[in-house]
């Protein structure tokens, strides 16, 4: 295994997914993708909300960087916008990863991207 | 915590910078900060942006790069911006040279702020009015300014 794909999101299980994937990462010497996705049409959302949510975004995506740099694990970082399912599961081919991570208290329907995705899909808890 | 326009001192910003390959451009951002105090280790510095980049791709995609590191070797947190024109290689996951180069360096303990500006900056960069106004602007008072502009 080459490239593992790391959805990441503001849930309290977030930390431990990464943990996990960047474990794997290294024991594999995989390449991490960690992506975060902000969802324009959340309902929560306002516009002002939307550019925190962003923000928030990248904040959660360096956290998962730095630990990797401690860690010698290589990755790259995407944020995109959009509907996140649909996002995760295009750049999932997109950047060819043969895995996919998600934190089991994620907001995605997890029998919706085991179902929709042609990758194998992990859920850490 | 400080804005980005704050961190980013005049004599940092280089509105046409001469080298081409990516680590000549990190020496010659790193140069006004040693320069100015704020990076009392230069070698340790460019060691730490150097293994970075070896690690990662510090492009962000729409031409814009954000190499970084967080070191000993760093006194507070303090921003250096550079522009290309004919664009720098730093291995974008788009495929695309980065035009626009902020260069991030902080204390090995001040990691929230580190991680916060790096959050901020980067969404600041993502707004296309944000990249036009640094493409366009003729003094290191105007790429202030824009940044002035856009941050909430």
């Amino acid at each position: 295994m080459e490239r593992i794909m790391l959805y990441v999101e503001d849930t309290p299980g977030m930390a431990t997914a990464a943990a996990w994937s960047l474990r794997l990462a290294k024991g594999m010497s995989c390449r991490l993708f960690a992506l975060s996705v902000v969802d324009p049409d959340a309902p929560r959302r306002q516009d002002s909300q939307t550019s925190d949510a962003e923000e928030r975004a990248w904040s959660q995506l360096y956290e998962v960087e730095d630990d990797a740099f401690q860690k010698n694990v290589r990755i790259s970082l995407l944020l995109e916008t959009g509907e996140p399912l649909q996002r995760l599961i295009s750049l999932s081919t997109s950047y060819d990863a043969e895995l996919i991570v998600a934190s089991a208290d994620c907001r995605l329907t997890c029998s919706e991207l085991v179902r929709q995705s042609n990758r194998p899909v992990v859920f850490v808890k | 915590m400080a804005k980005i326009s704050e961190l980013l001192p005049r004599s940092a910003i280089v509105l046409d910078l001469q080298s081409k390959e990516k680590f000549d451009v990190i020496s010659e951002l790193v140069r006004p900060l040693v320069a100015a105090g704020a990076i009392t280790g230069e070698s340790e510095f460019v060691s730490a942006i150097v293994r970075r980049e070896n690690m990662e791709s510090t492009g962000i995609g729409v031409g814009v790069a954000i190499p970084h590191a967080r070191t000993k070797a760093v006194s507070s947190i303090v921003l250096a911006f550079g522009r290309s024109d004919s664009g720098v290689d730093f291995n974008s996951l788009d495929g695309k040279p980065s035009h626009l180069i902020f260069l991030i360096a902080a204390p090995e303990e001040q990691k929230t702020e580190y991680i916060m500006t790096l959050a901020r900056l980067s969404k600041l960069l993502r707004k296309d009015e944000v990249r036009i106004g640094l493409n366009k602007a003729g003094s290191p008072d105007d790429v202030l300014r824009v940044i002035t502009q856009h941050e909430s």
